[in-house]
């Protein structure tokens, strides 16, 4: 235990971006955030920003937490985004950077097996990332609920009840960090790829990874007048389409309306997640198996290769 | 005495390359191996196989454990410094202290950092802003301060300034080596090391063409400075290597008598080095 939560902290040390890229984000957010309130506080008789009603008594509560929720949410879609990229290109550099920088024997001579390394960067992606990204997500939240508050107070408004007293926190909280979770999930088919790319070419893993999520839905196509794996593939990479989401597979999928509409009656996002289906998916499982082999794959090759 | 690691019949092919070639010796305890080959000899091939990095043929055996197999049994008690097992660069080194003493179970932090404090490193630099000799003065520490019982070095001081590499073989000797311990090591610099070693082993296309202990090595080699109608004389003898010197002739002898040369010129133990050059040019000859 002690050893893989060495492991682990390794991965925070060399690869800086799985913190620097939740902070970067939450500093832009939140700067993005004064910014409006400041644009607000200066054009406000010109502006239409939904969280101005926030203050308007005559807004039922619902609405209102539909509003803050609604708010905090659309803060965390380009964590979630960020999120996706961060982990894919963690994969590709986690077992291609000890061989770039040559370090890899000074790794291989301590008491830790090729199987051990490999979990460890599996549980980074799977568990770290997220982790740093929520605690980047909680914080920015905070601090946009702090600005907002202030800018209220200045207006003569009372943020403990309309913001404070009114904002699902917590529920929001859980929600969020649960998609955070299930991302590498539903990822995990293309992370298990990276991982297992970046163990093995001797240069350019980015290139090598993408060309055949490229190519073989082409030639699929050319051989077989199909796009069943290109279509796949597309499914993977659309974080809408996840088992997790209870609007999915609706024609229209997920838009701006379905989000106020649902939060109008009350409905929490936490209800709004389907841990069920996502659980008993078996798109999920196959992905988690297909992952498993190629980190299997990754496993063998750091283990056998002959130029380490 | 006891063998550490015994190979009989080892191979390692890379297609029709035989790196490893049908290779048999002992390393015993509390012995300072050196090997000793030129470029492509098969060196690193047999130190890798050693170290459980790469599979080979043949019976193996490194501290009672078959290294591939058992290899994270094996590196608790083994340590190695290669010139390519560089340290990562981005790593601080208060980082790599940390490391290693949660992942090594016979690593002392406090031997480290006592090793450590007689350097000028600092706790909170990362290793790219250290020099190469401070690099390696690092990871010698860090070895040193492992329990271990066999330590593997595979050129070690590459690219070190004298007085780095004497400093660093200075530390092993006082810090590592305590009789109980056993260092295999492989250098290009072999008149470094000469004075270090116990015994010695020549890897010449991955064949192993000497084993034997430095004591040893003055009853089976000799070497004959000589001239003119001796060196004529000399050669009739069956020389394994002959070279030119100031208008002399040297001449490298494999078990021959010492007093059928004598009468032949002057008589030298022939260093390392040129055992070596004799051993392998002999061997092509």
């Amino acid at each position: 235990m002690t050893q893989q939560l060495a492991l682990v902290r390794r991965e925070i040390w060399e690869h800086r971006s799985i913190w620097v890229t939740p902070t970067a984000v939450a500093t832009v957010v939140t700067l993005l955030g004064i910014a409006m309130v400041v644009a607000v506080a200066a054009f406000g008789d010109t502006m239409q920003i939904d969280i101005a009603k926030i203050a308007d008594v005559t807004v039922p509560d619902t609405v209102r937490r539909a509003a803050l929720a609604a708010f905090l949410l659309s803060n965390t879609f380009v964590f979630l985004i960020a999120m996706w990229f961060l982990a894919v290109f963690y994969c590709l550099d986690a077992l291609y950077a000890e061989r770039k920088d040559k370090s890899i024997l000074f790794w291989r001579s301590l008491p830790i097996t090729d199987a051990e390394t490999v979990i460890s960067k599996l549980l980074t992606v799977f568990i770290v990332i997220p982790l740093a990204t929520f605690a980047a997500v909680l914080v920015t939240h905070l601090l946009s609920l702090i600005i907002v508050s202030v800018w209220m107070g200045i207006e003569g408004a009372n943020p403990g009840r309309f913001i404070w007293g009114s904002v699902p926190l917590f529920d929001t909280w859980i929600a969020v960090f649960t998609i955070l979770l299930a991302i590498p999930i539903w990822l995990a088919p293309l992370l298990g790829w990276f991982l297992f790319v970046s163990a093995w070419v001797k240069s350019g893993p980015f290139l090598k990874a993408i060309l055949p999520i490229a190519i073989l839905p082409i030639l699929e196509f050319v051989v077989f007048k199909s796009w069943t794996l290109g279509m796949a593939i597309l499914t993977r990479l659309r974080l809408e389409t996840m088992p997790i989401f209870d609007f999915r597979g609706g024609a229209a999928g997920f838009d701006e309306d379905d989000l106020h509409a649902m939060l109008a009656e009350d409905i929490s996002l936490v209800a709004w997640l389907d841990y069920g289906s996502f659980f008993s998916s078996i798109e999920v499982w196959a992905g988690l198996i297909v992952c498993g082999l190629f980190a299997t794959a990754a496993i063998y090759v750091r283990r056998y290769r002959v130029d380490s | 005495m006891t063998s550490l690691v015994s190979a009989k019949g080892v191979s390692k092919h890379f297609g029709e390359l035989h790196a490893v070639d049908n290779v048999s010796f002992e390393v015993e305890k509390g012995k300072i191996m050196g090997l000793i080959g030129p470029n492509g000899a098969g060196k690193t091939t047999l130190l890798k196989a050693l170290l459980g990095l790469t599979d080979c043929q043949g019976q193996l055996s490194v501290l009672g454990l078959d290294p591939f197999r058992q290899r994270k049994e094996l590196m608790q008690n083994i340590c190695f410094i290669a010139d390519v097992a560089v340290l990562p660069r981005w790593i601080r080194v208060s980082q790599l202290l940390d490391f290693v003493e949660n992942t090594h179970p016979n690593f002392s932090r406090k031997r480290a950092e006592e090793l450590l404090g007689r350097t000028k490193i600092k706790r909170n630099s990362k290793v790219r802003e250290l020099s190469k000799g401070m690099v390696t003065q690092l990871h010698l520490s860090i070895i040193t301060a492992v329990d271990a019982k066999l330590l593997v070095l595979d050129e070690p001081t590459l690219g070190l300034d004298i007085i780095f590499r004497k400093d660093f073989y200075a530390n092993l000797l006082n810090d590592y080596f305590d009789g109980e311990r056993t260092i295999l090591i492989t250098t290009h610099q072999v008149e470094e090391i000469e004075n270090l070693l116990t015994d010695l082993m020549f890897i010449n296309d991955g064949k192993i063409i000497l084993d034997a202990s430095m004591d040893a090595l003055p009853d089976s080699y000799v070497e004959l400075l000589t001239s003119g109608e001796d060196a004529e004389a000399a050669r009739r003898l069956g020389p394994l290597h002959e070279r030119d010197v100031f208008g002399k002739k040297v001449m490298t002898f494999e078990n021959v008598e010492r007093t059928l040369l004598e009468k032949l010129g002057e008589l030298h133990t022939p260093s390392v080095a040129d055992l070596f050059v004799a051993k392998v040019k002999g061997a092509a000859a």
